[in-house]
């Protein structure tokens, strides 16, 4: 019951912090704002994929009606992503964070290993992302740009939101 | 139960994933032109290249029926060929020959079993001696000479292959008109050599090379096979590679050669021996 109370925190923490960075703030065209992946990312370890696509669709859902982005095109990405969340953690983690259900955080994995936890999984978020925005290969060059200055200024971010929302919080 | 077995779960994993990123998919679809534009193309693609395979696919189960009735085809076509020949042959001497009996008719038939890797192969058709065939009549198809009948029962007959070390074709070689014996050396089944050419004639590379017509067995101008290598044997012979048309592990559809006029043609050679 502490587990779902703790996803639920997170997930409405995340949405507001999403929404208040992508609706209240334009940064615009080539970059766009993509925070809510960390609530993925931090589902506690052992969560049945299942669950994992589940939540993924939840926030995508949300964040695509609240955000006035296309209906559908955050969720798909992140549905993306959530299906490769336990293989990447996987090759992340060492062997020994797979057997606790604990919240794979900063804290937790420590500042490298987290950083390239979330480093992967935005790649994959944003490529299918913006794939998914052209539909196809055929734009993907002229995305480069943007897709590289959003990878990095959303890693930042979400270690920043990590380090100050749920570092001290959690641990 | 999908607790217990890890294929049945990954199956549901993937199962969800794909209902719901169709989901969110049909979603972007509903709500932007852009995408909904790609989407139905996308579909469309899928659609017609579908199409196209089963329209291959059914082509594919039609060639048979096709094939047999070109094989038909080509053997009237044939018949009919060498009976304007014989008579193109008989207009300078006989005015108003009108019953012409062409020299050769051919009987259709498939191969049944085949042999391609050894010293001395075999064939067997599914024609025999109710279909008119009889021991040593030659068997061709449209692409070379496939071998000579070695023995005949009702329905069926063996035949000796070209792919015999014992075999050998008459043939002539375009446009030069030099003739000698063709025949298979027991390697590769692409290749025969062409011997006792004499050293004078000049050949090329890429000649091709035709059967002569010089036995009872086979028709003249069955197309063999390329020239493709030469060598001289005790500075008085060419000896040449050839490379074959016919492709004896796909082979198929044969034709065996009726000579109408080999009887004739015999007693008249015994004849004449007799006679010297």
């Amino acid at each position: 019951m502490k587990l779902r109370g703790s996803i639920l925190i997170s997930f409405f923490s995340l949405l507001l912090v999403q929404i208040i960075l992508s609706g209240l703030v334009d940064f615009g065209p080539l970059l766009f704002i993509a925070v809510y992946p960390l609530f993925i990312f931090t589902l506690p370890i052992n969560t049945p994929v299942n669950k994992i696509l589940l939540w993924a669709f939840a926030m995508g859902i949300a964040v695509d009606y609240f955000t006035n982005s296309i209906m559908g095109l955050n969720t798909s990405a992140l549905l993306i992503m959530a299906l490769f969340q336990p293989l990447i953690f996987k090759a992340v983690s060492r062997k020994g964070d797979l057997e606790n259900q604990i919240r794979p955080g900063l804290a937790q994995l420590g500042f490298t290993k987290f950083a390239l936890y979330a480093l992967i999984m935005l790649v994959i978020h944003h490529v299918f992302f913006s794939m998914v925005e052209s539909m196809g290969f055929t734009h993907f060059i002229y995305n480069l740009p943007r897709l590289f200055i959003s990878i990095a200024v959303n890693t930042f971010l979400i270690i920043l939101v990590e380090y100050g929302l749920f570092y001290k919080l959690m641990r | 139960m999908w607790g217990r077995s890890p294929i049945l779960r990954g199956l549901a994993t993937i199962i969800l994933f794909l209902s719901l990123e169709v989901v969110s998919i049909l979603l972007i679809a509903n709500d932007s032109v852009f995408q909904r534009v790609k989407i139905s193309g996308a579909l469309m693609y899928f659609k017609s290249s579908i199409s196209s395979a089963t329209s291959d696919v059914r082509y594919y189960f039609g060639l048979k029926e096709k094939n047999e009735i070109l094989l038909n085809e080509n053997q009237q076509l044939r018949e009919q060929l060498s009976k304007y020949k014989t008579k193109a042959e008989m207009a300078d001497t006989l005015e108003g020959f009108s019953s012409v009996n062409p020299d050769f008719t051919y009987i259709p038939a498939k191969i049944i079993s085949n042999s391609t890797n050894k010293l001395n192969n075999y064939i067997i058709i599914n024609r025999g001696r109710r279909h008119g065939v009889q021991k040593d009549m030659g068997v061709i198809s449209p692409v070379g000479v496939v071998g000579v009948v070695s023995s005949v029962s009702d329905n069926y007959s063996y035949i000796i292959s070209f792919l015999n070390i014992n075999q050998s074709v008459s043939a002539r070689i375009e446009p030069s008109g030099a003739f000698g014996p063709l025949s298979w050396e027991g390697r590769s089944s692409d290749y025969a050599t062409l011997t006792q050419v004499p050293y004078h004639i000049r050949v090329s590379v890429g000649d091709t090379v035709f059967t002569s017509g010089f036995s009872t067995l086979y028709p003249p101008d069955v197309p063999l096979g390329t020239i493709r290598r030469s060598s001289v044997i005790m500075g008085t012979h060419h000896s040449f590679q050839v490379k074959l048309f016919q492709n004896f592990n796909s082979l198929r559809y044969v034709s065996v050669v009726v000579n109408n006029k080999k009887e004739e043609l015999n007693q008249f050679i015994q004849e004449n021996e007799v006679k010297r």
